[in-house]
């Protein structure tokens, strides 16, 4: 069970897991296993703004993808929200629970609600990591890149607080 | 995202414990209290309304919800209770609102336990985003009866 950090903002409670790290977007990113694989999923924040969950569409393993490509899609009660992958790679494994279950993206999103493991392509393929002796292991799978990209949790709970309050402001 | 939208009915006395009413969007209706409250039978009273505002809030998200999880609806009919408690003081309120909804949908190919599955989602949906049942303080219960049809 990871630990939170937590945003209230107006009488919404907002959960960031301070065991990985997170694309601008909402996208969290956990590194699992050796060999460059991470987990992808959609943070609390983001299930929370995109509604009940009736489908949660993750591409298929075997799909190569660039960063910045959707990786998922969300179909809820009241959008259809795309997820985009902040690492390149492919995806080796996915969530086949949501097809049945796809309210685990809500009830859980840090947990049972995961999409996707993607075979992270920077750290496979980075030719200086392998040069400098480098061998993958557990809780190596971003490379320096993707680390510089992602924002670690505090950050990620502090754009959150700011993006809810400039919506509140705004409304 | 936090935005305002504004609704208006309008009431006139119409003598006695009779009124009329207009709703904003448009039809208007005799009203009165319910006939064991002082008032007039055959007419809309703001019992009947409240119990109603809930009921037709409900369905009408349940069918946006039906939509958005894909379900086949064949039909939809709910009765709903609302339960009036009278205090020491005399004062009154709806505790509760107990909604029993049956649910027809089609299985369309897919097993009828998934199908059901996901028609309690949409449900459980309708009720989460309802305008008016997430504004009330009732208690709010939901018995549904599904039927999956293989056609």
């Amino acid at each position: 069970m990871p630990e939170f950090l937590e945003a209230t903002i107006d009488k919404f409670i907002f959960r960031v897991a301070a065991d990985r790290r997170y694309s601008r977007d909402g996208v969290w990113v956990q590194e699992c296993g050796g060999d460059g694989q991470v987990r992808l999923g959609a943070s609390d924040y983001v299930q929370q703004r995109s509604g009940d969950a009736a489908f949660v569409h993750v591409k298929p393993a075997g799909t190569r993808l660039a960063s910045g490509d959707e990786f998922a899609e969300m179909e809820t009660i009241k959008a259809t929200v795309g997820l985009v992958s902040p690492v390149a790679g492919e995806i080796v494994e996915v969530n086949k629970d949501l097809d049945l279950s796809p309210e685990n993206v809500n009830q859980d999103p840090y947990g049972k609600g995961w999409m996707a493991v993607v075979q992270a392509a920077e750290l496979r393929d980075c030719p200086d990591f392998r040069a400098a002796g480098h061998q993958p292991k557990v809780g190596r799978g971003l490379s320096p890149s993707d680390r510089a990209r992602l924002l670690d949790p505090a950050a990620y709970l502090s754009a959150v607080r700011a993006q809810a309050e400039e919506e509140i402001g705004a409304s | 995202m936090s935005r305002t939208a504004t609704y208006h009915t309008t009431v006139r006395w119409k003598g006695g414990h009779r009124g009329h009413l207009v709703m904003g969007n448009g039809p208007e209706y005799e009203f009165s209290a319910p006939s064991d409250a002082h008032g007039c039978a055959g007419v809309f009273t703001p019992e009947d309304a409240y119990v109603a505002a809930a009921n037709t809030c409900v369905m009408m998200m349940f069918l946006w919800a039906a939509e958005r999880f894909k379900l086949k609806l064949l039909s939809y009919e709910c009765r709903t209770e609302g339960t009036k408690l009278v205090e020491r003081d005399r004062t009154e309120l709806l505790t509760r609102l107990h909604f029993r909804p049956k649910i027809r949908v089609a299985a369309g190919g897919e097993p009828s336990p998934v199908v059901e599955a996901r028609v309690r989602r949409a449900l459980q949906s309708a009720q989460k985003y309802s305008l008016v049942a997430n504004s009330v303080k009732s208690e709010i219960v939901v018995d549904p009866k599904i039927v999956v049809e293989e056609c």
